[in-house]
Order: structure tokens, then sequence, then C-alpha cells
């Protein structure tokens, strides 16, 4: 497969850089060839940041790019500082508990995700907004196969698994909401 | 043990120290290389670290761990730092005594954003300062790798390379290089037949292979023996300009012994190209890819040592270029080492492309190479 | 303590006889202070395990006064070389000699914080409240009033007192200050000091006052020279362990 081109973006504390890596590191133990680098700066909390992957056959080396192949936002103000990513046929997620002017948005058809009510409403639980997130990124990544990623991200999460192991059940739940609803 | 591994830059280059047989790290925290501190504090701390020896200091400032880099260094001990953009600056004061007594400290730059504080993301503007830095003439070893693996290898090397030489011999990295995170083969070097040069103390020790004076220059060491027992003294501050004249001389002619030996470059791309793209670090990773993107009508000179500069072979590579692009993250220090060696060479228009402390993609180099008017 | 015999005052055996008549200037303090360090030395017999680092200023002169491995440093920065000596070589006794300029004000970073740190190296400093060697400026330890070539119509009114400093910063350290003039005394506190290191107890700081006749401006007035040192200085800077 062609390398596949990951944008994703949010504010400081959404767990916008653990998302990116965590979808590279399963990737790469499903048998991909993978690439993360965090847009890191001196803000933690409080600023927008940026994170980018590349997952493929072969992945080159340079970790950045000009235009992505699956565009994700998690608040409103990250949609312009990622817009210049897009091009004619990027997959665009929003998240649209805090995204709601999509007026930029619309010849891309974005699949809205209010990741952040159903995380509160439906799991109780907002920590799982970014297993919703990445549920539905996978399904749109090529070559990623679903069963095999959750058993990567059982490997990630081992050791708080271990610590509390009804966060196991809890994650692949949220995953698989968020899968669907992609 | 070779092993395949998904890791951040950072945590590749701890490793590369460690396999490299360093037992000795200095450093003081700056982003975008804080992890190999982070990492070296872990493991020296544990008890596998305790019982190998392990030290890891976390200085006052860059000054002080390098100075203290440089004086683990003179006690034998294979020890390391790492730094970037302010905190090499600070360093060059350590580094420049270390190229005076030809003292084989190892540094790992990432390059962050430049001039002064500026960013902590990124840049290649630490090529001056890393090859040339301090008040001497330059005579220190400067690796650039251009993805991960090189990390790892060159982490490796660069150790070896440095105390078979004996100059200060730096890998200069950047934040991306650094900050990414990727495959990587971590393995052992003894199991690729990469045999570790041994250290030997400077201060204190028993059994020299060869005299220290056929290493550190002559006007700087004294030597007296007493009751059968070797005493050396080594000066840093010298009386007459005709000493000072000597000890460079002295450096200059072991550097000319042996650059030819450690300079390193990589070619890409069909040898019969017109357009020659010159680039270095990760920057060449962008560059290759641009290579393949732009179908033929380039090829890449990527130096994979910036000091010694592989000028030979990119005097070769000239040969046949109608057009030569160089392209970096900063604004010319690449390229003036280039025009440099090209000086006389070729007849080749230059496009000089100066991204200061901003990424380069493959595609705009890519536009760079096929946008261009035909020569 | 019994007197020494003259033979035993002239010369410590760890003393790089080649390297003599030493270089510095008449009236010199230094001279008092590295033989002191090289009886104590001698006394302990620890000659072939020193590392001894000296700094850039008047203490550079030492780089070949005894057949002990020396190393000649960098401005200020012999404290954390040391450091390094020590961290790499743990069978090393480590040792700093430094001026009040190296020590308190270009080197007075790295001094702290080996102190904090409880590093097991031996610093010496060699206080001679100016800077000598680059002609007579003000230092950290020059006194109110004092006309250095810097402080052309006096120094200003404060002034550096290292051992309190450390003292205060490190309760475990071996600390004390001693003077040129109490020979006897300074052997004691070398000897003292060395041990410490020696046995790994951490970080060992002595200071030294110490005369400057040639930026003094006493070289040919001993009396004067006596008078500032015993006087003025050590009633600033007081004497004994701290």
């Amino acid at each position: 497969m062609d390398t596949f081109k990951i944008v994703i973006c949010g504010e400081g504390g959404q767990g916008v850089q653990s998302i990116a890596k965590i979808i590279a590191i399963a990737a790469f133990e499903q048998g991909k060839k993978a690439v993360y680098v965090p847009y890191f700066s001196t803000e933690k909390r409080g600023g927008v940041t940026e994170a980018y992957a590349q997952i493929g056959d072969v992945v080159p080396s340079y970790p950045k790019f000009e235009k992505a192949d699956l565009w994700v936002v998690l608040s409103q103000r990250a949609v312009d500082r990622i817009y210049g990513f897009l091009k004619d046929d990027t997959h665009v997620i929003v998240n649209s508990y805090l995204v709601k002017d999509l007026s930029k948005l619309g010849r891309w058809h974005p699949r809205e995700i209010d990741a952040g009510k159903i995380a509160k409403e439906e799991f109780k639980k907002p920590r799982v907004f970014n297993m919703i997130i990445m549920g539905a990124m996978v399904k749109l990544i090529p070559g990623l196969d679903r069963n095999k990623f959750e058993a990567a991200l059982d490997h990630v999460f081992a050791s708080k698994y271990a610590k509390d192991p009804s966060l196991k059940e809890l994650n692949r739940k949220a995953f698989e909401k968020g899968y669907a609803l992609a | 043990m070779s092993e395949k591994r998904f890791l951040m830059g950072n945590e590749i280059l701890a490793l590369a120290a460690r396999a490299a047989g360093a037992t000795g790290m200095y450093g003081y925290p700056i982003t975008p290389g804080s992890e190999i501190l982070l990492w070296w504090a872990k493991e020296a701390g544990s008890e596998k670290g305790k019982k190998d020896g392990m030290v890891f200091v976390q200085a006052e400032d860059e000054i002080g761990a390098s100075f203290m880099l440089l004086g683990a260094v003179l006690s034998g001990q294979k020890a390391f730092t790492a730094t970037a953009g302010p905190g090499n600056v600070l360093m060059q004061d350590a580094f420049s005594m270390c190229e005076a007594m030809r003292l084989p400290v190892v540094a790992y730059i990432n390059q962050r954003g430049g001039p002064s504080t500026s960013t902590v993301i990124y840049s290649q503007s630490e090529v001056n300062l890393t090859a040339f830095g301090g008040n001497g003439n330059g005579y220190r070893i400067v690796y650039a790798p251009s993805n991960l693996q090189e990390l790892y290898d060159y982490g490796i090397k660069a150790f070896n390379t440095a105390w078979k030489y004996r100059f200060p011999t730096f890998l200069l990295g950047d934040g991306y290089q650094a900050k990414m995170m990727g495959e990587v083969d971590i393995y052992d070097p003894h199991e690729r037949g990469v045999a570790l040069v041994p250290t030997e103390k400077y201060l204190l020790e028993e059994k020299r292979d060869r005299p220290i004076d056929q290493v550190v220059p002559t006007p700087e060491v004294h030597i007296r023996n007493q009751d059968g027992v070797e005493y050396s003294c080594y000066r840093n501050c010298l009386n007459l300009e005709e000493e000072t004249l000597q000890v460079n001389m002295e450096i200059k002619h072991a550097w000319d012994k042996v650059a030819h030996e450690i300079e390193e470059h990589e070619t890409y791309g069909d040898p019969h190209a017109e357009i020659l793209v010159v680039a270095f670090g990760i920057v060449g990773a962008a560059a290759k890819q641009a290579i393949d993107q732009a179908g033929g009508k380039a090829r890449l000179f990527r130096p994979i040592t910036l000091r010694p500069f592989p000028a030979k072979a990119l005097r070769a590579a000239s040969k046949g270029a109608k057009r030569i692009i160089v392209a970096e993250s900063a604004i010319g220090q690449l390229s003036r080492l280039v025009k440099e060696e090209l000086y006389g060479v070729t007849d080749a228009p230059m496009v000089e492309y100066h991204r200061p402390s901003i990424g380069i993609s493959a595609e705009e180099i890519t536009r760079l190479i096929t946008e261009l008017p035909e020569v | 303590m019994s007197h020494p015999s003259a033979a035993q005052l002239a010369f410590p055996k760890c003393v790089r006889v080649e390297s003599k008549p030493h270089l510095f200037c008449p009236g010199c303090g230094h001279p008092e202070v590295l033989k002191a360090f090289g009886f104590a030395v001698d006394e302990l017999g620890i000659q072939k395990r020193l590392a001894f680092g000296v700094d850039i200023g008047c203490s550079l002169l030492a780089f070949d006064f005894f057949n002990i491995d020396t190393i000649e440093t960098h401005h200020g920065r012999t404290v954390p070389v040391m450091v390094g000596v020590k961290r790499g070589n743990p069978h090393a006794i480590s040792v700093a000699y430094v001026g009040d300029g190296g020590a308190y004000a270009i080197g007075m970073g790295s001094l702290l914080n080996a102190a904090i740190r409880n590093e097991n190296v031996f610093v010496i400093v060699v206080n001679n409240a100016v800077y000598a060697m680059t002609g007579g400026q003000e230092a950290p330890t020059t006194l109110p009033g004092t006309k250095t070539i810097t402080t052309p119509y006096g120094a200003d009114n404060h002034y550096v007192k290292g051992p309190d400093l450390i003292r205060h910063l490190n309760p475990t350290a071996w600390v004390a200050r001693g003077i040129t003039t109490r020979q006897l005394e300074l052997r004691a506190y070398m000897k003292e000091a060395l041990a410490f290191v020696k046995e790994n107890r951490g970080f060992a700081f002595l200071e030294v006052l110490s005369p400057c006749t040639l930026n003094w401006g006493t070289i040919d007035k001993p009396n004067e020279t006596f008078e500032i040192l015993e006087h003025k200085m050590a009633k600033v800077y007081t004497l004994g362990r701290f």
C-alpha cells in the first residue's frame, strides 16, 4: 500500500499526541511500517498541538508531509491550524463536541463524531474520548486489521490494564463505538 | 540480540551510547533532547546500571555538564553528553578545550530553532557551531544521521571514532529526529563484528599503549618519572606564540593524516541525472523522497560527515551536474561548505534553498527539481 | 604537634624538583599553600592516586609543581572537571586548586552545585582578594574601599565568605579556612581534608587567605603584607573550621 498520511490537531491535553503515537505503535505491532512525530513546542496545555503519523509498507524517513489522507480536528481552532493539509480526497473527522463551525469543511463531508458527549453520557468516563476518536480513525486507515489493532492496544496499555482490568473492556467498547460511527 | 523496536529518536540515542559501552552521561535538560537524560537517569540508578558502574549526573548547567564530561574523559571513562541550541552554545567552552587537548568527548546534538532561545523544535543551524565552534580551528568530527536507524548506528560509531582518532566527536541530529518515533533495529555491535575501541586514561593511567605526547600536543604535556612511576601534567595555558603555533600545527597534522579515513557520504539516484541536490540530515531524507518523486531528473549527495567534509566525493559528484541545489533549514551553513569545496571545480549554477529553522518537505524539494526553468 | 625539622620544612617529597624555582612572585602565598598540600600528600602516601586540577589565574602556575597527575583546566572550570574525574574514576582522589576569582565569580555556579550535590572532591581556594594574574582587578572577595584597577574609587561594601556559604549549603561537608602564615595548621587542614575525600565522605572545602604582594603593592613591604593579611583580611574572613 502507498504511505497513508495522518494529521491530527487539537488542544493540549486532549490526547492528540497519544492518539497518533498509539496508532503508529499499533500499526508497527501488526507488521506495518510506521513513523510518528509530534509538533512539540513549549506549550503543554492551553495551546494547539499537532501530530503526524504515516503508515504503510515502506515509510519514508522524513516524518512530515504537505497533504494528508486522514485529517482529524478535535477543537475549533485546530481547523485553521491544519487547514492547509487538506487535498481533494482527504478523509475528515471532526470532534463535533467542540467543532461547531463546519462551514469551511463542507466539500470534504466530514464525519462528525461527538466523542466528548458519547464518552460522558454513554460511557460515563470522559477519558475514553481518545478511544472513540481512535476507533473512527482506524476504520479509515487502509491495511490495518481491526482485531490485530485491538490486540496491539492491549499490549500498549498492558500496565494500565494490569492495574485496572475494567479499563480494558471499557476501552474496547469505546474503540468499537468510534469504529462503528466512522 | 538484534531486535526490531518502535522507539523515539532520543531513546535510540540513549541505547546507542549504552551499546557503545559508554558508562558516563553528564547532561543538563533541554528540549528536544531531554529524553536521553531521562533514560540514562533511570538506567544508571537501576541494579544493572549500578553493577555496570554507570554514572549519570544532571549538572548545574551545560557549562558544568560539559566540563564534567571533559573530566570524566580525562579519567578514562567512555562518557558523553547530549544537548541542543543554547546548551550547545554554552558547551563550546569545554569542547574548545577538548579540541586543544585532543580529548575524545562525544556529544549528541539535536538542533533546535535559532538564533538564541528561539523554538525548541527544529533547525539545521548548529552546523557552524558544532563543526567550528569555540576559538579553535574546527578539528572535530561531526556525523549527521538522516534517519532513526542511523541515529543508532552513528550513535555507536561516534564513540569508536572519538577514541580511535582522539578528536571531539559529535552526532548532529535535530528536533525531528529526536522526537519522531519509528522502527529501528537495535543490536549488539559485537554481533555485527563491530569491535568497541577501548579508552585510555589521561590522568592516573598505569600502562599506556602509546605515549600520551603522541596524542596531546607536545607543548601541553609534561611527563616525569619518580621512583618508577610516570606522572603526567597537562597545561591548557601557554606562554608563547610559538608554543601555541606548535599546538595548532600538531593538531592539524594529526587531523590531516586521518581525515580521509573518517569522511563519509551517501549518493542516491541516477548517477547521470543532471540536477545534483545536496542536503544533509533529515532534509537529506526528504531529498531522497524528492529524488524518487522527480523521476530520474535529479540525484542526491548527502554528506554524512559534515566535518571532515567529504570534499573529494562532492567534487566527483558535481561532475556532469548542470544545476546544483543546496537545501537546508538554515541560511547558508551547509552551502558555504559546499561552495568552498566546489570553488573552481564546476560551472553549474547553484540554487540555495534556505529555510531557517523550519522543516523542508519532500514536496518542496520536488518542486525545486521540477519547476525551475531548464538550464 | 611537634616542631618539624629543617629538612621536613624544606620540600615535600612529591614536589617536582625540576620545576623549581617556582614561577610565583616573591612573597606570593601560593607556594606556602602548595607546600602544605604536598606535605599532607606525603604523609597520607596518596601521590599515585591523586588527580590535581588547577584553574586559570595564578593557580595555573602550579601545573607542574608536583609529581602528581595534574590538569590545568580553564577559567573557573576546575571544580566541574575534577568532579568529572572523580565520577569517571572512583579510585582517584580528586582535588581542585582555584583562586578566589575562579571559585567565587566565574566558577561560582559549579562550585556551589558541587557542594550541594556533595561531590567527593577537595576544593582548595586561595583567597588573595584580587584578580592577580590579570593585573589586579576586583574580585568577589575584595574588601570594602579597596582600590583595584577596576575599582579606582574603592570597592563597594559586598564580598563573599566562601566557607560560610558552603557550610550553609552542605551541613556534612568538611569546611575550613586557613592562612598562609600558619603553615602547620594549614598542613593539618590539608591532611584532614584529603583523608576525608580519600574515604569518600563527601565534599571538602578549604579556603586559604594568601598574600598577593604584587597587586597589593607590598612586594618590598613585608610588614604591610602581614598587616593586610593577618589583620584586615583575617578579621573579616574568620579562620578555623566551619
